[in-house]
């Protein structure tokens, strides 16, 4: 072979240069990022899934739930909103700012009662700071609002766009990359009832009318029904129940998978994907509020006050 | 180049060889300007490799913009740590318990200019008869702070310090590491005495 050390050369030349720049690189970059607490939050961030969620996500693996579901919130770009919080003791003045900034829109509430009310909607960062401003010389109190925008996030997948930091406790990362079902990442927040997702596991078509899903009624056992029906049975409609005398007990893998569909939530905002996450209500005791956060687990065994009506 | 296709194979065994040609200047000069192109591109959007830039977002400066406003005010972390530790003896408003702890309100021990003493009392302890605001007391208390971080120890004795109608300086995480470090040669609890003998303020080294 003619030139063979140089095609060698070529051949090493390129795949070192990918190896720099696909593993070395990113490992340097953000191989070492720790969970951190982003002010004004006080918890840190993210926090491990507890144990029947760590299993959840094994069962999750298992089915290839990942080839058709995504783990990964896409966002196009960021908007603010202006907020009034108080609209202070100087109505004329607020009025008055309000006309000179041309905010003086036909759907405007004049009546300033339901705070916190949106002055401003979609607009870029300069002007709602500019606003913000304004309205605070008129004394009141007002409230620059961050949010994240893009087609994920106008399908209510998640509040803002997910980032490395999200999965430092994922192993594997489940990203997935084909979107035959929903987008997953934040499934924990928009659908927390454990009852739907046994509903929808054993029979997706329950729930979603012209579902695609699979059903997957091998993570559930059907029972003769004993001296007592069982607590745990699920309440299925007519067309799907079994027959007389029997009844679908969720096994425990479908109770792990549960909880791990609800342990995926985007609710915190980081310093590299910044929103204004809602005021929470003042919370007196911490303690017990910590602790109910941290157990998802309660929820998977929901069911339990679910029994049947006969 | 066509003559020289057209000669006839001077033997079977000889290898061919493709003339060689010198790289037209445009393709030179088009490649220069791609470079150049990539280079602006990077340079616009790239946010040179930041860990905390992800797109939409260009560069450090822009994700900066978007950061919500330093609320002022002591660290939240300190009122969930007093709340969670502190509060079961010296009682969620300050006020202390008898027989338990000693008041935190108004106490010339919290209200000291520096922190130098107070910061010692939660990482090894104290013990022993102590005067609290003109009451005697003999009480001793453990090192409940010692699994705290130096930033949520700092926080939870500013809170501490400003809150219930008390009023003094922040105590940084700074102090509390520099405390920390010269009391590593001094695990058991403080007396009372003991303390007095220290500056009130950090000393600089």
């Amino acid at each position: 072979m003619k030139h063979g050390p140089m095609i060698f050369l070529a051949a090493f030349f390129a795949l070192s240069l990918s190896w720099f720049g696909f593993v070395l690189k990113p490992q340097s970059q953000i191989g070492r990022q720790m969970p951190t607490n982003t002010p004004p939050a006080i918890d840190i961030y993210p926090q491990g899934r507890p144990g029947l969620a760590r299993q959840g996500a094994e069962v999750y693996r298992a089915n290839g739930c990942a080839a058709c579901h995504s783990q990964q919130v896409r966002q196009s770009g960021t908007t603010c909103d202006v907020a009034l919080l108080n609209p202070g003791t100087n109505r004329a003045a607020l009025i008055e700012t309000l006309k000179n900034e041309k905010l003086d829109s036909a759907e405007m509430d004049w009546s300033f009662t339901q705070l916190p009310q949106t002055i401003l909607a979609g607009v870029e960062k300069e002007i709602a700071d500019s606003v913000a401003k304004s309205l605070k010389a008129a004394g009141a109190k007002a409230q620059v609002i961050i949010v994240p925008i893009g087609p994920d996030i106008a399908r209510g997948w998640g509040r803002r766009q997910t980032v490395a930091a999200d999965y430092l406790f994922d192993n594997p990362v489940m990203l997935g990359s084909l979107r035959a079902g929903q987008d997953l990442a934040g499934a924990g927040s928009r659908l927390s009832d454990a009852n739907w997702h046994l509903l929808h596991l054993y029979a997706p078509r329950t729930s979603v009318k012209d579902s695609l899903m699979p059903p997957f009624r091998f993570l559930f056992e059907r029972k003769k029904i004993g001296t007592h029906p069982s607590p745990d049975a699920l309440r299925l409609p007519q067309e799907f129940a079994p027959p007389e005398g029997f009844e679908i007990v969720p096994k425990s893998e479908a109770r792990a998978l549960v909880a791990y569909l609800q342990s995926l939530k985007i609710e915190t905002p980081l310093y590299e994907a910044p929103f204004t996450a809602p005021q929470p209500p003042p919370t007196e005791n911490a303690p017990t509020n910590s602790a109910a956060t941290n157990s998802p687990a309660s929820g998977a065994n929901a069911p339990a006050t679910n029994a049947p009506a006969k | 180049m066509n003559s020289e296709m057209n000669q006839p194979i001077q033997s079977a065994t000889a290898e061919m060889e493709t003339p060689r040609s010198a790289v037209p200047v445009w393709l030179v000069i088009l490649m220069v300007l791609l470079l150049y192109w990539g280079g602006l591109y990077f340079d616009q959007h790239g946010g040179w490799f930041s860990p905390q830039v992800y797109a939409p977002y260009a560069s450090v400066a822009e994700v900066e913009k978007f950061q919500p406003p330093a609320s002022g005010g002591p660290p939240p972390q300190g009122r969930r740590y007093y709340d969670l530790i502190c509060a079961l003896c010296h009682n969620p408003d300050g006020a202390g318990k008898p027989g338990q702890a000693p008041p935190l309100v108004g106490s010339e021990w919290v209200l000291a200019e520096g922190a130098n003493r107070l910061i010692r009392i939660p990482i090894v302890g104290l013990n022993g008869p102590i005067e609290v605001k003109g009451q005697q007391m003999n009480l001793s208390m453990a090192a409940m702070g010692a699994s705290l971080s130096d930033e949520d120890l700092a926080a939870v004795l500013t809170y501490i310090r400003q809150s219930w109608g008390n009023k003094a300086s922040d105590v940084t995480p700074e102090q509390v590491k520099a405390v920390r470090a010269d009391l590593a040669n001094h695990p058991q609890a403080y007396m009372v005495e003991e303390l007095k003998k220290l500056p009130d303020k950090i000393p600089s080294k």
